[in-house]
C-alpha cells in the first residue's frame, strides 16, 4: 500500500511541476527574428484582440467607431484619404468636380468585382447610394453624409456622376469613408440582415467575411483576386495574410493578458497602466496612432434646464482641473483637449488653447449668481429645493478607453469643488436612441466618427445633426454658421467659419472637450505593417500586415 | 446537545464568563464591534471622504497617510472600505430578512402541519434550491432590472430554501420536545401551545441562524455588485470596489485586496459567532 | 427497495415540472403587459411579433402553459430576443468551456477536501490537533471568501508576480488551472467541513477501536475503513455541489475573461434577454435535479441501512 501511495504522490508532483514549467510566459520573445526580414512574407494567420464587438457589420448602418476599421477589411471606397489631407485614387481612377460644386464625376476602374462575382461599376455605385437613402435613417452616420446629395447618374458603365442639391464641401471626405463604401448590389437586393455579418455581407475588399461567431470573433479570409488597393497603400495586389481573426475581448486586462501570453498577436486599446508591459519590451511593439478628428467631448443639451443657463454650463466647464485629471487617468499617453475638433486636424482652432477651464473660484461665483446658493445634506447645491444635477447618459457599447474612469474623476471633482452633481448612467444604445428621438438627452459624451470637420460640427451641433435634429430651438448663431460652412468650398473662408463655430461652442459651453484620443496598439514583434488609416481615425485594415514565417 | 463548547479552550486567564468562550469567537466579536463602531461613526475612524478624489495621488500604495492606499482616481481606499461596510452589510441584512420572513412562514408551517403540508412545503424548497442561488438571483434581476432593492430581493429569494429547511427542522425539534408534549397532555389548546411554546422557541433560534447565514447573503450581494447588477459607482460598496479595481490589478493590488479582505473577515466573524451560539443554545443548523 | 427508487425518480420529475412551472408563473405574474415585460427595454423591429409567436400570447393561458412545457420537453428553448437565434444554438457553442471548468473544479474540490479531512479529522492532541485546527481555520476562511476575490489573489500571486499562469482566456490546460483552483477552493472548504463532521462521527464508532486494536496504522485505518464514510456527504450534497459550481462558474468566467455560459448569461441579464436567462436557469435546474435524483438512488445502494427500513 505504501508503494501505491508513494507512486501516486510522485505522479502528482511530476504533473504539477510539468504544468508549472509549461504554463509560464510564452515564447513570444523572438528578438532575433524581428531584426531580420524587411521583406513581406505571404501567408500566415493573424489574431487581433479588440475591445468592441460591432453591433452591426453593415457600413451603411453602423455607428460605432470600433466597427468601422473592422469593416474596412471587406469594404472599399471610391477614393482614399492620405495623411496630408488630399485624396488618392481607389475604386475610382480619377474624378472631377463641377465649377458650381453641384456634381462630382468619377471614372471607375473597370477591373473590380465583388467577391460574389458581381462586377463593380457605376450601377453598383448608384445601387449603394439608393440603398442608403431608402433604407437608412437620415441621422445615421452614412445618410447624414448624403444630406445635400440628390441622385447618381450612370453616365456610362464605368463613369458615375453624383449630383448634389447644393454644393457640399464635405463630399470628398465622405466618399473616402468606409460608411459610403460598397456592398454587392446582389447582396443588397437579397435583403439579408446585413448587420448580422458573415458571408452575406459581400464587398470588394482584400478580405472576405468568412464567419462571425457572436460573442467570440469575426473571421476573414484572403480575397485572392484583389488587385485594386488604394494609391496610398503600402503594397498592391492580394493581402499577405491567409486569415485574420478579430477576437472580442472587452476587458483591457484580459486583452493585455492575452497578448502577453501569446494567445493573440495584436491588441487594440492598451490601457495606460499596461503600456509598460509592451513598450520597449523584447518581443513586443507598442504603437500609438494619430489623434482623432474629434476629441472626446461632453455635449451638453443647452435647451434643457438646468443646463439651459449658460452660467451653469460655464461653471461645469471650469469647475475642475482637467489637465491634472487627464494626466492622472491616462498617465501622459494623451493630451487634454481645448476644442471638440482634434488638435492634429487642419481645421482645429488652435487659438482656443488655454482659453478656458480650471477656474473653480469663477465657477462658484457663477453658480451663486445663478441662484444655486443653498446646499443639501450631501453638499450639493440646491435652488428651490431642487438639487443641481445633470446626468450623462453613456451607452454601454461605446464605453471604452478608460473614459468612464475619466468621467468618474470629473464627477468627483465637481462635487468637491462646486457642489454640482454630475451623474453618470451607463445605459443602452436603445435608451440613447429614444432620448435622441425625443430631444430628451442631457449630456452625451462622444468622439464622433471621423469625417470632414464641417461634417463633424454638423453632426454634433447642427440643427440637422443626430444630436439636435429633434430639438426645437437650437442656437441659431451656431447652426447658421454650420450650415453655411458646409456649403462653402474648402478654403480660408470655410476654415474661419469652422473656427468661429468651435469658439462659440466652447465659449457658450455647449460642449466641454476633454481629451484627444488616440489608438494604442500592441503586438508581437513578429507582426509587421501595422498602420493607421487617416479616414478611420483608427487602425488600418489587415491588408498591409504580414507576419514572420515562424511567428504568426 | 451539550452546552459546553466542543473546541478546546485556550488556557489564557480571562474573567469568568469569557473563559468558556473560545479565543477565535472573542476575536470575531471584537472585530464586529470595531466594524459596527466604524459604520456608526466613520468620521472618527477616518478623516477622508470616500467620494473625494485626489488625482495627483492616484494609485498610491499603502502608506502612513493612506493606510490602504488610493485607488485609480485618488480616493482613499481605507475610508471607502469603512463607508462601504454600510452598503454591503445593510443590503446583505435586507436580503436576509426577505429570506428569513418567507422561510419562517414556510418552515414553521411545514414543521407544524400534517404530512401533506410538510411534503408540499418541502417541495417548494426543493424547487427553489434546484436553481443554483447565483443563477436564480440573476433570473430575478433580469425581470426586475438592476439596482439595490431589486438585487436585495433577488438574493433574498435565492436564500429562502436554506432558512426554510432549518426553521422547519427547528420547528420539528421543538414540537417533539418534552415541554410541548406536557402542555398538550395537560389539555392546552393547539393554538396556545403554538403561541406559548413553539413559536417563541423557534423564534429564539432565528437570531442564531441569521448570524450564521448572513455571511452568505453578504457574499451573494457583493457578487452581484461585482457583476454590475447592484449599486453603481461611485458607491463604495465592497463588490463594486472589487470590480473597479480589476483592470489595474496588475499594477495596484490594494484597491482590490482590502475590500475583499473586509468581506472575508466579516463573513468569518459572523460564522464563528453564529456557530458558537448554536452550540451553546442547542440550535439546529441544518 | 424498488419502491424507494421509483419514489425518488418520481420526486425528481415532480421537482423538474414544478421548477419549469415556477419559471412560467414568474414571467406571467409580473405586472404589465406580458410583451412589455418580456421585451424590457429592447425595441428591435419584429421583436413584439417574435415574442407573441414564441409565447403564443393570443391564446389562453393554459394553452400557453401547455405549449411552454411541450417546447421544453422537446428541448426547444426559444429564440433569443437580442440575437434572434435559437437559444440552444447560442448556448451550445459556449457549453464546453464551462463544463471543463466546472468538472475540473469539482474534481479538484472533492480530492482536496478528501485529503484534508481524512488526514486531519478527529485528532485531539499533539501535532494532529494543530493540523486539525489549521485545517478548520482554512476551511472557514475559504468558505467565507468571495470567489472573485480569491481569483484576484491568485492572479496577483501566480500570474502577475510569479508569471506562472496566463491571466485570461481558454487556450488549453494552462488557462484552466487558476480558474479551476479559484472555483474549487470555496467548494472544497464546505465539503471538507461536512466530511470532517462525518469522519469524526465515524471515528467515534466502536468498530474503529476494533480496527486500531488489530494494529492497523492510522493512515491505513483512515484510507481503507473510514474514507467511504467521508464520501457519503459528497453523495448527499452532490446536487448542491453541481449548482454551486455552475453558479460560481458564471462569476469565475467573468473574473478570468473565459468564454462560456457565464458570459452569455451575464450579457443576457443586462440586456434583459429573457429566453436566454430562462434557458440557462432551467438547464441548471435540470442538471441539479437529475444529479440529485441519481445520487439519491445511489445512496440507497451505498448505505445498506437504508435499504430495508
Amino acid at each position: 500500500m505504501k508503494a501505491v501511495h508513494l507512486s501516486l504522490a510522485g505522479l502528482a508532483a511530476v504533473a504539477f511541476v510539468s504544468i508549472l514549467s509549461g504554463c509560464g510566459k510564452s515564447d513570444s520573445a523572438q528578438t532575433g527574428l524581428s531584426a531580420q526580414a524587411a521583406k513581406p512574407v505571404s501567408g500566415g494567420t493573424l489574431t487581433w484582440g479588440v475591445t468592441t464587438e460591432p453591433a452591426c457589420f453593415d457600413p451603411h448602418r453602423s455607428s460605432q467607431q470600433n466597427a468601422f476599421w473592422v469593416e474596412r477589411n471587406y469594404i472599399d471606397s471610391l477614393i482614399s484619404k492620405k495623411t496630408d489631407g488630399t485624396y488618392a485614387p481607389w475604386l475610382a481612377k480619377s474624378w472631377s468636380v463641377a465649377d458650381d460644386g453641384k456634381s462630382y464625376t468619377f471614372n471607375l476602374r473597370d477591373d473590380v468585382h465583388f467577391t460574389d462575382g458581381t462586377p463593380f461599376n457605376a450601377a453598383a455605385v448608384k445601387a449603394n447610394f439608393d440603398y442608403i437613402l431608402n433604407n437608412v435613417s437620415t441621422t445615421s452616420a452614412s445618410a447624414s453624409l448624403l444630406v445635400h446629395y440628390d441622385h447618381a447618374e450612370v453616365v456610362s458603365p464605368y463613369v458615375v456622376r453624383l449630383v448634389m442639391k447644393q454644393p457640399d464641401s464635405t463630399t470628398l471626405e465622405s466618399l473616402s469613408s468606409v460608411k459610403l463604401g460598397f456592398i454587392s448590389p446582389k447582396a443588397l437586393a437579397e435583403n439579408h440582415d446585413l448587420c448580422g455579418g458573415g458571408p452575406g455581407v459581400v464587398g470588394t475588399g482584400p478580405f472576405v467575411f468568412s464567419a462571425y461567431q457572436r460573442g467570440q470573433a469575426a473571421v476573414f479570409a484572403r480575397n485572392a483576386d484583389y488587385r485594386w488597393a488604394p494609391g496610398n497603400a503600402q503594397h498592391q495586389g492580394a493581402a499577405y495574410l491567409d486569415r485574420v481573426t478579430y477576437r472580442f475581448l472587452p476587458e483591457a486586462a484580459v486583452r493585455t493578458g492575452a497578448l502577453s501570453s501569446g494567445q493573440v498577436d495584436l491588441i487594440e486599446g492598451v490601457q495606460p497602466t499596461d503600456a509598460s508591459v509592451f513598450d520597449k519590451v523584447d518581443g513586443f511593439q507598442y504603437l500609438t496612432g494619430p489623434s482623432a478628428t474629434t476629441s472626446f467631448t461632453l455635449n451638453i443639451n443647452y435647451t434643457v434646464a438646468p443646463a439651459s443657463d449658460v452660467r451653469v454650463r460655464r461653471a461645469l466647464r471650469d469647475g475642475f482641473d482637467l489637465d491634472a485629471i487627464v494626466k492622472s487617468v491616462y498617465l501622459g499617453t494623451v493630451q487634454r483637449a481645448w476644442s471638440n475638433i482634434g488638435p492634429d486636424n487642419a481645421d482645429y482652432n488652435a487659438a482656443l488653447k488655454g482659453s478656458w477651464g480650471n477656474n473653480v473660484a469663477a465657477a462658484n461665483k457663477l453658480l451663486d449668481e445663478a441662484g444655486w446658493t443653498q446646499r443639501d445634506s450631501e453638499g450639493f447645491r440646491t435652488k428651490d429645493g431642487k438639487r443641481l444635477s445633470i446626468e450623462i447618459g453613456y451607452p454601454q457599447p461605446y464605453v471604452r478607453d478608460s473614459r468612464d474612469v475619466l468621467i468618474r474623476a470629473i464627477q468627483s471633482a465637481l462635487r468637491q469643488n462646486i457642489g454640482l452633481d454630475l451623474g453618470l448612467r451607463i445605459n443602452t444604445a436603445g435608451d440613447f436612441a429614444n432620448e435622441k428621438a425625443t430631444g430628451n438627452w442631457t449630456i452625451y459624451p462622444n468622439t464622433d466618427n471621423p469625417s470632414d470637420v464641417a461634417m463633424e460640427l454638423w453632426d454634433m451641433l447642427g440643427d440637422q445633426g443626430f444630436l439636435y435634429n429633434a430639438i426645437r430651438n437650437p442656437d441659431p448663431t451656431i447652426t447658421d454658421a454650420i450650415n453655411r460652412a458646409r456649403l462653402l468650398p474648402v478654403g480660408d473662408a470655410r476654415r474661419q467659419l469652422l473656427a468661429d463655430v468651435q469658439k462659440r461652442a466652447v465659449d457658450q459651453a455647449f460642449i466641454v472637450p476633454l481629451f484627444a484620443p488616440a489608438y494604442h496598439l500592441a503586438a508581437k514583434s513578429s507582426v509587421h505593417g501595422i498602420g493607421f488609416e487617416p479616414e478611420l481615425d483608427g487602425p488600418a485594415s489587415s491588408y498591409d500586415i504580414w507576419v514572420d514565417k515562424q511567428g504568426g | 446537545m451539550s452546552d459546553l463548547p466542543l473546541s478546546p479552550v485556550s488556557p489564557i486567564a480571562r474573567p469568568g464568563w469569557a473563559s468558556r468562550v473560545p479565543v477565535p469567537v472573542l476575536l470575531a466579536a471584537a472585530f464586529l464591534a470595531v466594524l459596527a463602531f466604524s459604520m456608526a461613526f466613520p468620521r472618527v475612524v477616518t478623516p477622508y471622504d470616500p467620494l473625494v478624489s485626489d488625482v495627483a495621488h492616484a494609485m498610491q500604495p499603502p502608506d502612513a497617510t493612506h493606510w490602504f492606499g488610493t485607488d485609480r482616481i485618488g480616493r482613499d481606499v481605507f475610508s471607502r472600505v469603512i463607508y462601504g461596510a454600510r452598503y454591503s452589510l445593510l443590503i446583505g441584512l435586507s436580503s436576509m430578512i426577505v429570506s428569513l420572513l418567507v422561510g419562517l412562514v414556510l418552515g414553521v408551517t411545514a414543521g407544524l402541519g400534517r404530512r401533506a403540508v410538510d411534503e408540499g412545503a418541502s417541495r417548494v424548497f426543493d424547487v427553489l434550491s434546484a436553481f443554483p442561488p447565483v443563477l436564480l438571483s440573476l433570473f430575478v434581476v433580469t425581470f426586475l432590472g438592476q439596482g439595490i432593492v431589486n438585487m436585495a430581493v433577488a438574493v433574498g429569494i435565492a436564500g429562502i430554501p436554506k432558512f426554510g429547511r432549518v426553521l422547519r427542522s427547528q420547528t420539528l425539534g421543538v414540537r417533539r420536545a418534552d415541554y410541548v408534549t406536557h402542555a398538550v397532555t395537560f389539555g392546552m389548546s393547539r393554538a396556545r401551545v403554538f403561541v406559548r411554546h413553539i413559536l417563541p422557541n423557534v423564534l429564539a433560534a432565528v437570531p442564531v441562524i441569521a448570524t450564521i447565514d448572513i455571511g452568505s447573503a453578504i457574499i451573494a450581494v457583493s457578487a452581484l455588485s461585482f457583476l454590475g447588477l447592484g449599486p453603481q459607482p461611485p458607491t463604495p460598496e465592497w463588490g463594486v470596489m472589487l470590480a473597479e479595481g480589476r483592470d489595474v490589478l496588475r499594477v495596484a493590488w490594494w484597491p482590490s485586496v482590502f475590500p475583499g479582505m473586509a468581506i472575508t473577515l466579516t463573513v468569518m466573524a459572523f460564522s464563528l459567532i453564529g456557530k458558537f451560539l448554536a452550540r451553546v443554545y442547542g440550535v439546529r443548523t441544518r | 427497495m424498488v419502491r424507494k427508487i421509483v419514489t425518488r425518480l418520481l420526486t425528481g420529475l415532480l421537482v423538474l415540472w414544478l421548477a419549469a412551472s415556477a419559471a412560467f408563473v414568474a414571467i406571467h405574474a409580473l405586472p404589465g403587459r406580458i410583451e412589455d415585460v418580456l421585451a424590457g427595454d429592447l425595441s428591435y423591429p419584429g421583436l413584439r411579433e417574435s415574442i407573441a409567436a414564441q409565447w403564443g400570447l393570443d391564446h389562453s393561458l393554459p394553452w400557453q402553459y401547455g405549449r411552454f412545457l411541450l417546447r421544453l420537453a422537446h428541448g426547444d428553448l426559444g429564440i433569443s430576443f437580442v440575437m434572434q437565434q435559437p437559444v440552444l444554438a447560442v448556448l451550445g457553442s459556449q457549453l464546453w468551456p464551462t463544463v471543463q471548468l466546472a468538472a475540473a473544479a469539482g474534481v479538484l474540490a472533492i480530492v482536496l477536501a478528501l485529503v484534508v479531512a481524512t488526514s486531519t479529522a478527529g485528532f485531539s492532541g499533539g501535532a494532529g490537533a494543530w493540523a486539525s485546527r489549521i485545517a478548520s481555520t482554512l476551511e472557514l476562511a475559504f468558505t467565507s471568501t468571495p470567489v472573485f476575490w480569491l481569483g484576484m489573489l491568485l492572479l496577483i500571486a501566480f500570474s502577475f508576480h510569479w508569471r506562472l499562469f496566463p491571466v485570461s482566456g481558454a487556450a488549453g490546460w494552462c488557462a484552466l488551472v487558476l480558474p479551476a483552483v479559484t472555483l474549487a477552493l470555496p467548494t472544497a472548504g464546505v465539503l471538507s467541513q461536512v466530511m470532517r463532521e462525518a469522519l469524526e462521527t465515524t471515528l467515534d464508532k466502536p468498530f474503529v477501536m476494533t480496527v486500531r486494536a488489530r494494529g492497523v496504522s492510522e493512515a491505513a485505518l483512515r484510507v481503507r475503513h473510514v474514507l467511504r464514510h467521508a464520501l457519503l456527504p459528497v453523495v448527499t450534497l452532490g446536487g448542491w455541489l453541481i449548482g454551486g459550481l455552475l453558479g460560481g462558474a458564471v462569476i469565475t468566467e467573468k473574473m478570468f475573461g473565459r468564454p462560456g455560459i457565464g458570459s452569455v448569461t451575464l450579457a443576457a441579464v443586462t440586456s434583459q434577454d429573457v429566453p436566454v436567462v430562462l434557458a440557462v436557469v432551467l438547464l441548471a435546474a435540470f442538471v441539479h435535479v437529475v444529479m440529485s435524483t441519481l445520487l439519491d438512488v445511489a445512496y440507497l445502494f451505498i448505505d445498506p441501512r437504508l435499504r430495508n427500513s
